[in-house]
C-alpha cells in the first residue's frame, strides 16, 4: 500500500464517485469519510491486521483524498473479515468495513472476477434461494447422516420462484 | 408455550444439522414452540460483498414472509441475524428505502411493514426464557467443566444496528452456562473472530484465525469452546484438524453449541443433539 504522506500530499478533487460513496454510506446510517482524522483506532483492533497487513485507517485516508478508483481495484479490501470492530469503535461514527462493502460492489459492477468461491454462493442464490445445498454429513464413524435420516424436516425453497428470480434480475444491476 | 418462527438459513440447514437438532430438543423443553416455513431464502449477508442491496432485498424478503406468520422471528445464525437486524434498522428508518424495496417485493405479493421482532439463540434464552426457567429443568449439572465462551462477531456487533449482547462485554453466554453448572472464565481472545467469511476467498488465512483462537483456549486451560453460530462452529469445530495445520499444532478443543450444552444438563439424549455429528473430541469431556 502507497504511504500515508504521499497520499495527503497528492489529494485528487472531490468527484461524482466520492459523491456517491457518501450517498450510500448514508444509507447505511454512516458518516462521510473525510471526518477520518487518522487516529488509526479502527487498524489497532483489525481481525485481518496481524494476517493481512489490512490497515482500515490507509484504506480510509485512500478514499478521503480521492483514491477510490485504486482502492476499489486493490486487493487489500478483500482481505476484511468483516468482523465490524472498525465501525463499533470509530470516534467519528465512520465505517471502514462498509467502506470497502461498497468499494466492493463497485469492483464487481464494474466487470471485475469474482474471487474464491463468491461465484458459487452467488450461483446457489439464483438458482435455489440459498448458498449451498443439504448435504450428507459423516459422524467420527464415517457413516452418513442426510436431513432426512436425521428426521429433520425436507428444507423448503421460495414459493413463487418466477416472482423471485424476476426481483433479482431486476436489482443485479441497480445500487444500494 | 410460546411461538416463535423458525428461520434456518443456509448453513445450519445444509450441514451444521447438530445446530438445528439441539435447538429443535431444548426450546420445546423450555417452553417454546418453533413453527416452520417453507417459503425463506438465504439472508444475502454472504454475498453483501458481491452487491449490498442485494443483501438487503434478501434480509427484506425473509422478514416480509415472517410477518405473515405473525410471531417474532427466531434467528440462531449470528450471520443471518446481523443481516435481519441491519435490513430492519435500514427500512424502519428510511422510508423512500422501504419503498423501493417493497416495488420489488411485490414480484411474490410480499411487503414489509416492519412489524416483526428479530431474536437469536442467546437473548431468546437469556431474555425471552431466563436463567431462572433454564435452572429449573437441569437435571445433570455440568459441574467442574470450565467452558470458554466465543460470541462471534456478528451477534456482537455494530451497536447501532441493536445487538443482543453487549459490544465489549458480552456476558449472557456466560450467564447460561453457570445455570448449567458450569465454570465460566474471561479470557482475552474471547471476541477473536473464528475468520468464518474469509473462507470464502482466503481460506489458508481464516483457518489461521481458527487456529490461532483455538490455541488460546486450549492454553488458558479451558475444557472446550461453546458456540452460538452456524458459520463459527463449522470453523472450531468441522475443521479443527486443518485449523491445527495452519498453526502447527495438534489441537484437541471439544466444541460445543450452547444449545448442545443445554441438552446434556437436561438430560436429553446426545444423539438426538447431534453430539455425534462433532468433529472434534467432544467425548472428552464426560457430562
Amino acid at each position: 500500500m502507497m504511504g500515508l504522506t504521499d497520499l495527503f500530499n497528492m489529494s485528487k478533487p472531490e468527484g461524482d464517485k466520492q459523491k456517491e460513496l457518501i450517498r450510500q454510506l448514508a444509507v447505511l446510517g454512516v458518516k462521510n469519510p473525510s471526518l477520518c482524522f487518522q487516529c488509526a483506532k479502527c487498524t489497532s483492533g483489525c481481525e485481518a491486521m496481524k494476517l493481512l497487513e489490512l490497515q482500515p485507517h490507509s484504506v480510509m485516508a485512500s478514499v478521503k483524498t480521492g483514491f477510490l478508483d485504486e482502492m476499489m481495484n486493490s486487493d487489500v479490501i478483500w482481505a476484511c473479515v468483516g468482523c465490524f470492530k472498525c465501525k463499533e469503535r470509530c470516534p467519528q461514527e465512520m465505517s471502514p468495513v462498509d467502506v470497502m462493502f461498497i468499494l466492493k460492489n463497485w469492483y464487481v459492477m464494474s466487470g471485475g472476477s469474482l474471487p474464491g468461491d463468491y461465484q458459487n454462493l452467488l450461483q446457489g442464490i439464483l438458482s435455489t434461494g440459498y448458498i449451498q445445498e443439504p448435504v450428507e454429513v459423516l459422524d467420527k464413524d464415517n457413516k452418513g447422516w442426510s436431513r432426512e435420516k436425521l428426521g429433520l424436516p425436507k428444507r423448503g425453497h421460495p414459493k413463487n420462484i418466477n416472482g423471485f428470480m424476476s426481483a433479482l434480475s431486476q436489482l443485479a444491476a441497480e445500487k444500494l | 408455550m410460546k411461538k416463535y418462527t423458525l428461520y434456518p438459513g443456509c448453513v445450519m440447514q445444509t450441514e451444521q444439522y447438530g445446530y438445528e437438532l439441539s435447538i429443535r430438543e431444548v426450546f420445546p423443553v423450555l417452553g417454546v414452540e418453533l413453527v416452520d416455513v417453507e417459503n425463506f431464502s438465504c439472508c444475502g449477508e454472504p454475498v453483501k460483498s458481491i452487491n449490498q442491496l442485494l443483501t438487503l432485498y434478501l434480509s427484506a424478503r425473509n422478514l416480509a414472509i415472517a410477518e405473515q406468520q405473525g410471531f417474532d422471528l427466531f434467528v440462531p445464525c449470528s450471520v443471518c441475524h446481523f443481516a435481519l437486524s441491519e435490513c430492519k434498522n435500514i427500512l424502519d428508518n428510511d422510508g423512500g428505502m422501504r419503498s423501493r424495496v417493497n416495488e420489488m417485493l411485490a414480484s411474490e405479493d410480499l411487503e414489509y411493514k416492519g412489524k416483526v421482532g428479530v431474536v437469536h439463540t442467546v437473548d431468546l434464552l437469556y431474555d425471552h426464557v431466563g436463567v431462572k426457567e433454564i435452572k429449573k429443568h437441569v437435571k445433570k449439572p455440568l459441574k467442574g467443566l470450565k467452558i470458554a465462551s466465543h460470541y462471534g462477531c456478528h451477534l456482537v456487533r455494530p451497536s447501532e444496528i441493536g445487538r443482543p449482547v453487549d459490544s465489549e462485554n458480552p456476558m449472557k453466554i456466560e450467564a447460561v452456562l453457570e445455570a448449567l453448572g458450569a465454570e465460566t472464565m474471561d479470557y482475552a481472545e474471547k471476541l477473536d473472530c473464528c475468520g468464518g467469511l474469509l473462507l470464502v476467498n482466503l481460506p489458508e488465512s481464516a483457518l489461521t484465525k481458527t487456529g490461532q483462537k483455538l490455541q488460546a483456549v486450549e492454553e488458558h486451560g479451558f475444557d472446550g469452546l461453546v458456540t452460538v453460530c452456524p458459520w463459527c462452529q463449522r470453523m472450531f469445530d468441522s475443521r479443527q484438524k486443518k485449523a491445527g495445520e495452519t498453526v502447527a499444532a495438534k489441537l484437541e478443543v471439544p466444541v460445543f453449541y450452547l444449545t448442545q450444552l443445554l441438552g446434556l444438563a437436561f438430560g436429553l439424549d446426545e444423539r438426538k443433539l447431534g453430539l455425534d455429528l462433532n468433529l472434534s473430541p467432544v467425548d472428552k469431556l464426560k457430562v
